[in-house]
């Protein structure tokens, strides 16, 4: 076994390259909003820019195919990418793009020729941002009930519905979304997913207001919106996967988003409370110091640690083929569910100064009072807890015979 | 970036399982439930005759050289049993203390013996205050002659009763120095009592003037002309420190093994006209069992990559320990609620595992204790 990627002389000249154009290409002034709600219009701008530079070097997407617009390159590879832009606190892509990723992989898999030719390069050289639209109020955990309904007409496709939760602020290029194609239809095969362009007559939105978007950083959606479909028409070429055939899409889209993608990368609200205990005193005496902090401490960084090594298991599995079943879902279980706990540790160790951004009696910069926030709301985005154990359940065929499958990923 | 397996480790995984489920059918691992122990009997003499007890000793003193990731495969695969020891005992704590303690010609007369099962090996360390700590240990090794006299009580020995040896935490006459005696289980002055109850092969071991020759002494790095016992401690922690992942793999089988009866049981036991396992309050046991499993088993195989590629491992393996005890605990208990009355019947072989787990939660220290040490580890 080998926890950690390995790097050839190849990789690590590569290393170098990738080195100078950050230097260069990243852009000055970049911002890292403890709260992503706070990311302005500019400091989008500026990230989306960076996004297309990346996009043309064929690194926003170092992986995807390079005949779609994506850099083709290896993991190995990637790897040194995500690490190089991890240092500057930035990801790829540098801003919130779930659309992108979750409508791109799918695309990938299940759309035709001429659908890769016409959308992936616009995704994977950063032209366009893609928000998914997915939850209804009607339509939560129970995916498959959505309503919003897509009705052909001559060339065009009619859509009508509302969608929820969705994207985040400074609007997209397009709309990835899942409709209804069959109202009478049997469940599971009256579902079609559509690439709707965002400026399209009949779309309106309008932005929630929430607790808390439960994202990180300048990466995260900050803002959540409902979405009106009133009469939109959308051309037919815009349906991907087939008529009534949206459940396989889903299966590739929920995949993904259910945590089998992996990462590799830091826990950056562990790096800053364990920064944050060694560095300031109280009562004469480094936080860390204190027998119930080590404590709390420690149970921080063993729900970290598994997260880690759950989150590099599944990006190692994903890109060396191996067989994947109830990983993914185990993975966003066990984010979600440490997540909390990591704020509880937190909030025991600093009381009051973690529910603050006060700049004189808050902890972190504000970055802790947005985690405290974002802890408890980021149980249901892409799923609930409970729906992950469900999809677990089915996967390992717990009290059946027959496992689940998972979805297929490009 | 690899975390499969090696072809020779798939391989070495398979022939394992192929020995534990041939040699250790549920049957035979009843009968040795009465001992906790397995040696000596006649499937321990086929373990041993497989050469697998030799995995970590180098191939210069009679094993197979293996790597710390193939000693893990080996382990995790007895932990499925649970094959009971003295193999962690013997084949990794006895074999490490041996290679960090040992003088050239102790590790050529000693390790040949332990790899061909010949010699088996217990480490008596714990007393009366329990601590894993050189400060808990109070038995003493007089000065006599050219060698010592050991008088001393270790308490919750683990495989003490299988051992042919003993290697025994001992404090200097002048109480400076905390160092290694290897006694024979059988020299006079040497009782073993087991004790009894949920324990699993725990035994107090009354040491009452035992005689060691110099040679009996293992010095480690002690300084010329310093008291042989000087340099003892340090190389024990060292040794225990590289063996505590591979009882986390045993850990890590162990919590396996009743995963597999668990999601099995739940596809079989029908009540309300239904497999039990179709009920979400019976997965949820399942899940919070696999996703202890999984925490384990990954802990666990990165501080055994470490220790291969020779990285500073002392957070992981503190981890690990702390993560696996907690683990194979809490997956019994997951799978007691799933099986409910039939998993308290002995003849369903889960209290084998329920029974490991509890010993094993506290050898080579608890979670509590590892976690104080991850916390120094970490430079809190």
């Amino acid at each position: 076994m080998d926890f950690e990627p390995r790097y050839t002389a190849e990789q690590e000249a590569f290393r170098t390259e990738v080195q100078e154009w950050l230097r260069d290409n990243i852009p000055t002034g970049i911002e890292h909003p403890a709260d992503s709600s706070d990311l302005t219009y500019e400091q989008y701008q500026l990230r989306r820019d960076l996004g297309r530079r990346l996009g043309d070097k064929g690194w926003l997407w170092p992986t995807a195919p390079e005949g779609y617009g994506g850099g083709g390159l290896t993991v190995d590879h990637s790897v040194v990418l995500e690490e190089e832009i991890d240092g500057y606190n930035l990801s790829l892509p540098p801003y919130y793009d779930s659309g992108g990723r979750l409508g791109g992989n799918s695309i990938l898999v299940w759309g035709s020729e001429e659908q890769k030719q016409e959308f992936l390069p616009k995704i994977f050289k950063g032209e366009i941002r893609t928000w998914q639209l997915l939850t209804e109020p009607e339509a939560g955990s129970d995916l498959a009930n959505a309503k919003a309904s897509a009705r052909r007409d001559g060339d065009d496709y009619v859509i009508n519905g509302q969608k929820v939760y969705v994207g985040s602020a400074h609007g997209s290029d397009y709309m990835w979304t899942i409709t209804c194609t069959d109202p009478e239809g049997e469940r599971h095969h009256n579902l079609s997913w559509f690439m709707v362009p965002s400026d399209l007559p009949g779309i309106s939105v309008f932005p929630m207001d929430l607790l808390s978007s439960a994202g990180e950083s300048g990466a995260g959606s900050g803002v959540k919106n409902i979405v009106y479909f009133d009469n939109v028409r959308v051309p037919a070429r815009n349906l991907i996967g087939g008529e009534n055939e949206g459940w396989k899409v889903a299966t590739t889209h929920l995949e993904l988003e259910h945590g089998t993608g992996g990462k590799i990368g830091r826990n950056w609200i562990v790096d800053r409370i364990f920064d944050y205990c060694v560095t300031n005193n109280r009562r004469g005496e480094p936080l860390s110091k204190d027998p119930d902090v080590r404590e709390r401490l420690i149970d921080i960084y063993i729900d970290a640690e598994i997260g880690r090594l759950f989150q590099l298991r599944n990006y190692w599995m994903r890109h060396s083929g191996a067989n994947v079943t109830y990983e993914g879902p185990q993975a966003s279980y066990f984010r979600k569910m440490s997540g909390l706990r990591i704020a509880t540790g937190i909030l025991d160790i600093l009381g009051p100064a973690a529910l603050t951004k006060d700049s004189q009696w808050g902890a972190g910069e504000g970055h802790i009072e947005a985690h405290q926030r974002a802890a408890i709301i980021a149980l249901h985005p892409g799923g609930t807890t409970d729906i992950q154990k469900v999809i677990m359940s089915r996967r390992i065929g717990i009290g059946r015979q027959q496992r689940e499958r998972a979805g297929a990923l490009a | 970036m690899d975390l499969s397996l090696t072809e020779e480790q798939e391989m070495l995984k398979s022939a394992v399982r192929r020995f534990v489920d041939t040699e250790y059918p549920k049957e035979t691992l009843l009968e040795l439930a009465a001992t906790g122990q397995s040696a000596p009997s006649e499937p321990w003499s086929k373990l041993a005759a497989t050469g697998w007890l030799g995995i970590i000793i180098p191939t210069e003193y009679g094993g197979e050289g293996g790597s710390f990731t193939d000693a893990g495969v080996m382990f995790e695969e007895l932990g499925r049993g649970p094959v009971p020891g003295p193999h962690i005992s013997s084949a990794a704590l006895g074999a490490l203390a041996i290679l960090e303690a040992g003088t050239e010609e102790q590790k050529r007369s000693l390790l040949p013996d332990i790899a061909s099962g010949r010699r088996t090996v217990a480490l008596a360390i714990t007393e009366a205050d329990y601590q894993w700590d050189e400060s808990d240990v109070q038995a003493i090794a007089s000065t006599d002659g050219d060698g010592y006299r050991i008088s001393g009580t270790k308490v919750y020995v683990y495989d003490a009763a299988a051992a042919t040896d003993l290697i025994c935490a001992v404090r200097t006459e002048n109480r400076q120095h905390v160092g290694l005696a290897l006694v024979p289980a059988d020299a006079p002055g040497v009782s073993v009592r087991k004790l009894e109850g949920f324990a699993w092969n725990l035994a107090e071991v009354r040491l009452d003037g035992a005689q060691i020759g110099p040679s009996g002494v293992l010095s480690g790095r002690a300084m010329p002309g310093a008291s042989p016992f000087s340099g003892g401690w340090l190389a024990l922690e060292q040794a225990v420190a590289a063996a505590i992942p591979l009882l986390c793999a045993y850990q890590v089988g162990g919590s396996q093994q009743v995963y597999e009866m668990s999601v099995d049981y739940s596809r079989t036991r029908i009540q309300f006209g239904t497999p039990i396992g179709r009920f979400q309050r019976v997965q949820d046991h399942i899940i919070n069992l696999v996703n202890e499993l999984d925490s384990a088993r990954w802990t666990t195989y990165e501080a055994l990559w470490k220790l291969d590629s020779e990285r500073e491992a002392a957070d992981s393996i503190h981890l690990a320990k702390t993560v696996s005890s907690a683990a194979y605990y809490n997956a019994c208990n997951h799978a007691h609620e799933v099986h409910a009355g039939v998993g308290s019947t002995t003849e369903y072989g889960l209290t084998l595992h329920t029974t490991a787990s509890r010993t094993l939660y506290q050898f080579l220290g608890d979670p509590k204790f590892h976690r104080r040490r991850l916390a120094d580890a970490l430079g809190l």
